[in-house]
């Protein structure tokens, strides 16, 4: 074995096995898709002879990142790919792609006129317009947007009261949480709340950046990275670890940054932390103690998404659940639900989408559940519009089945 | 801390037929497995019984003196993996078990004790098709346990191409390996059942 490297991203460890190409949940349903192994490592020999050699299939890559789990020596075969989608690409984003990336630009305006906004998108005539306009599926159910941000909520109804708890952690809550679903945000503040952890906003959040890496705005992911990185700086400084909800900012945060972005994370890394191994530690070591309600009944399916599968963090989810009584947990196989953020939106990858959600859908309604929990907000659209089952993140599934006032209580010291 | 009645170590033929029948047994065992396996044996049976694969790679182990208490992985950080009784079942050098420095072999995970010959130049057959000793380098064992600096690890039993004279480079030592597999599994049951 090679002690040391020459290139990036462990590539020269690749065996050739094409073990990766077993899981990659593209390339078994889009032939114009060459595959990881091709697309990442082995092409990437000629590539960093000359550019010429790369290919315009790469924006296939859903970048789910299933081939780097299934890797047996470490190659990270998405990053290889997306590097290169970086590096080489020419394609300038569409309109569409601008639109969907700039999840901090269109939650603003849309949840200014959120109203109007969700009635619109909701209705055929419109949805026929943006399919044949900017190439937005006409068959997707489009996210909603609220009309009170998290955060005015928070300002106004939550910040004083946060000093006066024990524990104290910054609270990452993404885009999603602040313009489309403030409900999962006020979850999450009862429950840490409840813990006796005072929440507190993180001055100078901006989007993760995953969706511009994804639709080729690099520099636009780069600036989001550096605001990101400082403001946890400060906001660490103040002892305050980083708690995140959504799996696919945390692995941005995480992954992406160093290793696609190039934006230096290293000293503030480890005091990022998603909610569901936070509080399982907190629970386990005895840092807090939860009182469950009596009488709490679900059947609950947990769907792990791509990404939470790529930071090895379900376990922590699952040992979570199953710590809820009357909660019965059934957990599905490992399969990606074809959404992948910003790709299942695009009128032309809509059909493979729905292909490699398929086993997935099959599979949760078979098992008939109350509601799917699953960490990942896109995950959520895609299950709810293609299985037909509600999907609820592990955070809302712990403020419904926390007895909240006696968990206070008993945390308060 | 998560814990487990048995946890093996590889997911390889040897690691997979182990914990399939521990499993089955009615203990809980996690597997932890760097990515698939080429001889990607059935994982299907393993998580039917309620078994659980961990897509990751062990860094250390926690020892109470020669007992293994538990052991890190990469992903999990400070999170320790606890368990009664360990399988090492990671294989040899291309599964990453074994590795090679210039003047020695040795064990990946744990750093234990292992069988090869001294004189490199006795590792090597002369051509390729010749019999190759290096395929039968592998984890010291004594009345069955494996070996860390000269004491034993009193649960952590070894499966599978780890041991040293089983390989299946030419492929035709499957039913020995999915043997040696089913022997610790057996001894394990037998001594969580106690």
């Amino acid at each position: 074995m090679q002690e040391i490297n020459i290139s990036d991203k462990n590539f020269e460890q690749c065996q050739k096995c094409s073990l990766c190409e077993t899981v990659c949940p593209v390339m078994a349903n889009n032939p114009a898709y060459a595959g990881p192994k091709r697309s990442g490592p082995d092409s990437e020999r000629y590539r960093l002879k000359n550019g010429i050699f790369f290919e315009d299939s790469l924006k296939y890559c859903m970048n789910g990142k299933r081939c780097e789990v299934a890797c047996p020596s470490g190659v990270k075969i998405a990053d290889l790919i997306q590097q290169a989608r970086i590096k080489f690409s020419t394609a300038s984003p569409k309109l569409r792609d601008a639109m969907l990336a700039s999840t901090d630009l269109m939650g603003p305006l849309a949840s200014g006129f959120a109203p109007i906004v969700n009635i619109s998108l909701g209705l055929a005539p419109v949805k026929g317009v943006l399919d044949a306009t900017i190439g937005l599926d006409h068959r997707r159910t489009l996210p909603k947007y609220s009309s009170r941000t998290f955060t005015s909520w928070f300002r106004k109804h939550a910040a004083a009261l946060q000093d006066s708890f024990p524990r104290h952690i910054s609270y990452y809550h993404g885009c999603y949480a602040n313009y489309n679903y403030p409900q999962l945000a006020k979850d999450f503040t009862a429950v840490m709340n409840a813990f006796g952890y005072g929440v507190h906003l993180i001055e100078g959040e901006r989007c993760c950046g995953v969706a511009k890496i994804a639709n080729g705005m690099t520099e636009a992911a780069v600036r989001d990275a550096k605001a990101n990185i400082n403001a946890f700086r400060k906001a660490t400084a103040t002892g305050r670890d980083i708690v995140t909800v959504s799996t696919t900012c945390t692995m941005t945060l995480l992954e992406e940054y160093p290793e696609l972005l190039k934006v230096d994370n290293s000293d503030v890394k480890s005091r990022i932390k998603l909610f569901e191994p936070f509080v399982f530690e907190a629970i386990s070591s005895g840092i807090v103690k939860p009182v469950w309600k009596e009488g709490f009944k679900a059947k609950v399916a947990y769907h792990s998404p791509c990404h939470q599968e790529r930071l090895g963090w379900g376990i922590f989810t699952i040992e979570l659940l199953k710590m809820i009584p009357g909660l019965e947990l059934i957990e599905l196989g490992s399969n990606c639900c074809g959404m992948a953020g910003t790709y299942g939106f695009k009128k032309e990858n809509f059909k493979v989408s729905q292909k490699i959600g398929e086993p997935l859908f099959n599979e949760i309604r078979s098992v008939a559940p109350d509601y799917v929990a699953c960490e990942c907000e896109t995950c959520k659209w895609q299950i709810e519009m293609s299985a037909g089952v509600s999907v609820k993140n592990p955070v809302s599934i712990l403020a419904e089945a926390l007895d909240l006032e006696k968990t206070s209580e008993l945390n308060r010291a | 801390m998560i814990k487990f009645d048995v946890i093996v170590i590889g997911g390889g033929l040897a690691g997979m037929t182990a914990a399939t029948a521990i499993q089955q047994a009615g203990l809980s065992c996690a597997v932890i497995r760097a990515g698939l396996s080429l001889s990607n044996p059935s994982r299907d049976d393993f998580v039917k019984a309620g078994g659980r694969i961990i897509f990751d790679k062990v860094c250390d182990g926690v020892f109470d003196g020669s007992v293994l208490r538990g052991v890190h992985t990469g992903k999990l950080g400070a999170t320790l993996l606890e368990a009664r009784v360990f399988v090492l079942a990671t294989g040899k050098f291309f599964s990453m078990g074994l590795a090679a420095d210039m003047d020695r072999v040795y064990e990946t995970v744990f750093g234990l004790d292992t069988e090869y010959e001294e004189d490199r130049s006795k590792w090597f057959g002369a051509s390729f098709s010749a019999e190759q000793p290096f395929l039968g380098f592998g984890v010291k064992t004594q009345d069955g346990l494996a070996l860390k600096g000269g004491e034993p690890v009193k649960n952590l039993r070894p499966a599978g191409e780890i041991l040293a004279g089983i390989s299946n480079a030419g492929g035709d030592a499957s039913e020995t390996i999915r043997n040696s597999a089913l022997d610790a599994a057996k001894s394990i049951i037998e001594l969580c059942r106690k």
